[in-house]
């Protein structure tokens, strides 16, 4: 199956707030929790005639792409309303087509909440060396002496009990 | 074509974004997985322009609002939405929206505790009995409904001419420095409403339209479509036009977001626009660069405004302004250059004291470089658009002898007369001082005046509790302004439990008409339309029953906004379009159709675009533009020596709608708090810290924001927002809700309008800046606790 992404024309992201707003609406997430967030660097001077100012809408480990509605046919809710209509929702193979096409874009394919993805611990129990069977005889005393390798060593005898 | 056939389901336009499983062709409403999908085309409640974003609404078996979509049956938004739509149920199910009529006895004002839930009955006849004794002992006169802004109630004014039968319907900001001035300057000279930039709303195929040319250059001039969607506008069609290839130029003294992507950024001082733009347009008659067939033909005046920017040359203006010389002749070329072009012009050129000569010269940019009625330049609307509400019922409901009363009537004429408006200076004189006579009774229709629209808030607060006997407020929410001055409070619907209409511009240039359709029930609310009707028909039973004859309240806004009087029969049948575009078309002053006597030519006395205005020089202004220093400024230079800064106000976010949405959490959550812009420089020397609270100080008031530190402004200027309050605090007096607190229209005189009473100098005054150790951030948490668990 085909890996579905986002391609974001941020160079018209307008910081409008939709994508936020509608994500956390759709998913009905608290404030301080969204899929989706702008974040914003500028306006600071690039010359006399020119500015940098962008807004970057980033996708966070809660974006699942509105996987309900994609599985319906329909596009994410991030797609249906931004105001700029920067977002689009495809196969990557295609996004990467309209990538080649046009600076100041970027591509993502977002993972839902990426610790639980990896699914449940189960060891896969791939050390096959079994301890030998060997019977092995003591030292007769204590070597409180095992880390001191340093030049004071032989300074203090510890084995003098 | 026939009159009936108006109104017709606009043509979509898929975006390319949308999937191939979409609503497109959907009917008006239908049955999806189990729920009732009702499209509609709102405007208000919630506050917003009269956009009329489509919309798709989700309810359940129950009659809840379970989903709300932006309806890509629209063929300007297409599906696209802003977030105080996609937050429409946290508005609609918020547990502080107020869904039934309270009372308060009058001595309680202020107290948030003492509101008592009754039945619309009680409510109606406590009215008729406060009504019929003030009037009785002070004249109806002596009613003032408040208009606010945006709202449909804003604009009712039906309320006062119908309802109450007074002459004083009244926006209460000073100089009506929203929008008409700029209608009062298109009015007086070129007869005509309002000129639109072009963006192909109106057009089926929109962008692709054969009749449309995409617009070379548009300037952006003291405006932020992006985040205001002025008048109706959608905004975001600025962003669709870019992608298509107009370029920009951007007059403003803030780095918005457009004047980073414009090919030329005029950084002015705020408030020298006009000696801008008269620049700007000597730049244009100087280099031969004008449209001499239209100027020849269509214009009346050019010598004489030629002479008179002769006086303003670029040279001059770029010291006035602030702004490289080069790149005012830069800009005046570009923009002549383009074929086609078009101005924005937005709410700064209302929000100074000569905003009137701002809007004469931008007009005069317009004409001269042949760019009115063309496509891809200003669309004008021909005869018969305008506010169809303020001159509705007007005679029969106020009779003459009241008519001649309207506050300022006598002194401000031009004002006055063109919006059919108290106005708001001598309206605010009049409650304090009960001259030219008494005002007794108040009827806040869709507006918080102490929060958002009034300078001076205080002095209002002061004014209206101490000379209204009676107040009424009729909303959705409590807000302070009804929580100190209100003895009745009456419940809204908002758009999801409404029917009604919505013309772009408000009418005075319609590109789509939209029609609500009722989707669900919540509490016990009326809308506008409704309550102007039931409380009119109790009032003045005689004038409802003789005069009007209206059968119900739904013919009555049928008759209002449609022209028609078929009870509801013809709304029910066209309101299923959704959304229609109006029929436009290019030329039309060649043909006879921008005046009611069919000739060719404008609507002015000399039937030409008065460079040089008679309607001016009739009320006693000067017929050419004139640019007038702002009067608190470097013009006062001891002044600045204790208020530093040029202060501009008001730029809004795209969170809220004014004063509205500060209880919506997820809304509050994009702009928790008030907003100080000031650049590093300056804060640096004052010390002041990225996110530090700071006292903002004017002549005339102060209050505290938060500051965000950035070149968003020059080092002699500071911007703040405006329309501050918080619903999350203690609503009694004298606390009411903080609404002093952060409130920059404390910094904001009246009484400093220009001769035809028009303008205020909220987009240009001076302030002090001084950092402070307190720290009033929002805690979000109590903000969720409070709003965020729906009902």
């Amino acid at each position: 199956m085909a890996t579905y992404g986002l391609l974001f024309d941020y160079e018209y992201c307008t910081n409008c707030g939709s994508c936020q707003v509608t994500c956390q609406e759709e998913h009905d997430y608290p404030v301080g929790k969204t899929g989706i967030k702008v974040l914003v660097d500028g306006p600071w001077k690039i010359n006399d005639d020119h500015w940098n100012f962008n807004n970057w809408p980033l996708v966070t480990d809660l974006c699942d792409m509105c996987a309900e509605r994609t599985a319906k046919g329909r596009e994410p809710m991030c797609v249906h309303h931004c105001l700029a209509n920067i977002i689009s929702y495809g196969p990557v193979e295609e996004l990467a087509q309209k990538l080649a096409e046009k600076p100041k874009q970027f591509l993502v394919v977002p993972e839902f909440d990426p610790i639980a993805s990896k699914g449940v611990f189960v060891s896969q129990n791939k050390s096959s060396h079994k301890a030998a069977h060997i019977d092995v005889q003591g030292t007769g005393k204590a070597n409180y002496a095992v880390h001191r390798h340093d030049t004071k060593v032989g300074e203090i005898d510890e084995t003098e009990e | 074509m026939s009159e009936d056939d108006f109104y017709k389901t606009a043509a979509v336009v898929k975006l390319d974004t949308l999937s191939d499983v979409n609503d497109i062709g959907k009917p008006w409403r239908y049955e999806e997985d189990g729920l009732t999908v009702t499209r509609t085309s709102p405007w208000s409640p919630p506050g917003c322009h009269p956009v009329g974003c489509g919309l798709k609404l989700y309810v359940d078996d129950a009659g809840k609002l379970v989903r709300v979509e932006g309806d890509e049956n629209n063929p300007v938004t297409q599906g696209r939405l802003c977030p105080r739509c996609i937050a429409l149920k946290d508005y609609i199910y918020n547990p502080a929206r107020l869904l039934h009529p309270m009372k308060r006895d009058p001595k309680e004002r202020g107290n948030a505790d003492a509101w008592e839930q009754i039945s619309w009955e009680e409510a109606f006849d406590i009215i008729k009995e406060e009504y019929d004794r003030i009037t009785g002992q002070y004249g109806r006169e002596s009613i003032v409904v408040f208009a606010g802004t945006g709202r449909e109630g804003g604009t009712f004014a039906p309320y006062s001419t119908m309802c109450f039968g007074t002459p004083n319907f009244c926006y209460s900001q000073s100089g009506y420095a929203c929008y008409t001035p700029r209608l009062a300057a298109i009015a007086y000279i070129g007869g005509t409403t309002y000129p639109e930039w072009d963006y192909a709303g109106a057009l089926p195929g929109r962008w692709d339209d054969p009749r449309y040319d995409l617009t070379e250059v548009l300037v952006v001039w003291g405006k932020a479509p992006l985040e205001s969607n002025p008048d109706g506008f959608f905004g975001h069609a600025v962003v669709d036009a870019m992608r298509r290839g107009t370029r920009l130029i951007v007059i403003d003294p803030r780095v918005t977001w457009l004047a980073a992507r414009a090919d030329i950024h005029l950084q002015l001082r705020s408030g020298t626009d006009t000696a801008l733009g008269m620049a700007m347009c000597d730049v244009i008659i100087k280099e031969d660069l004008y449209d001499h067939d239209f100027v020849e033909y269509w214009c009346y005046g050019f010598e004489q405004l030629a002479e008179r920017v002769a006086t303003m040359p670029a040279e001059k203006a770029a010291e006035i302004c602030d702004v490289p010389v080069e790149k005012i002749y830069e800009a005046a070329r570009m923009y002549a250059a383009a074929k086609p072009a078009a101005i924005q012009w937005g709410l700064a050129a209302d929000q100074k004291t000569n905003g009137m000569q701002h809007g004469q010269i931008t007009v005069d940019l317009m004409a001269i470089t042949g760019n009115l009625d063309v496509p891809g330049g200003q669309i004008l609307p021909g005869t018969g658009a305008g506010h169809n509400e303020a001159g509705f019922g007007f005679e029969k409901g106020l009779g003459e002898e009241l008519q001649k009363k309207m506050i300022g009537l006598d002194q401000y004429p031009a004002y006055c007369m063109l919006i059919l408006n108290a106005h708001a200076d001598l309206m605010l004189q009049a409650l304090e001082t009960g001259e030219p006579y008494p005002i007794k009774m108040g009827f806040y229709a869709g507006n918080n005046l102490m929060s958002c629209t009034s300078m001076e808030p205080k002095r209002w607060h002061d004014a209206i509790v101490k000379s209204l006997e009676f107040c009424i407020g009729f909303d959705t929410f409590m807000n302070p302004s009804i929580e100190a001055s209100c003895d009745i409070f009456l419940p809204l619907k908002t758009i999801a439990e409404r029917e009604g209409t919505v013309f772009t511009h408000y009418a005075p240039c319609t590109v789509t008409a939209g029609f609500m359709n009722k989707a669900i029930e919540v509490g016990d609310c009326l809308t506008d339309y409704e309550l102007c009707y039931e409380l009119g028909r109790r009032l003045r039973p005689e004038l409802w029953e003789n005069e009007f004859k209206f059968r119900s309240s739904k013919e009555f806004m049928e008759a209002l906004r449609l022209g028609k009087r078929e009870n509801g029969e013809y709304f029910d049948k066209v309101s299923k379009c959704v959304v229609s575009q109006i029929p436009v078309d290019y030329y039309k002053y060649e043909r006879g159709e921008m005046r009611v006597d069919g000739s060719p030519g404008f609507a002015t006395p000399t039937g030409r675009i008065e460079l040089w205005s008679t309607a001016f020089e009739q009320f006693g202004d000067d017929p050419l533009p004139y640019y007038e220093e702002p009067e608190f400024g470097p013009v006062d230079p001891e002044l600045m020596k204790e208020y530093p800064f040029i202060l501009t106000t008001g730029a809004r976010t795209t969170a809220f709608f004014h004063s509205e949405h500060r209880q919506i959490p997820r809304l509050r959550e994009l702009c928790p708090n008030p907003i100080t812009e000031i650049n590093p420089e300056a804060a640096k020397k004052l010390g002041i810290a990225d996110g530090q609270w700071v006292r903002l100080t004017s002549p005339f008031g102060e209050c505290v924001q938060k500051a965000r530190v950035s070149e968003i402004v020059d080092e002699k200027t500071i911007h703040a927002q405006h329309a501050w309050w918080f619903p999350e605090e203690d609503g009694n007096e004298p606390n009411l809700y903080g609404n002093f607190r952060s409130n920059i229209n404390n910094l904001l005189p009246n009484f400093h309008f220009g001769k035809l009473g028009f303008g205020a100098p909220n987009k240009c005054l001076v302030c002090k800046v001084e950092p402070i150790a307190e720290n009033y951030d929002t805690d979000m948490d109590l903000i969720w606790d409070k709003f965020g668990k729906l009902v």
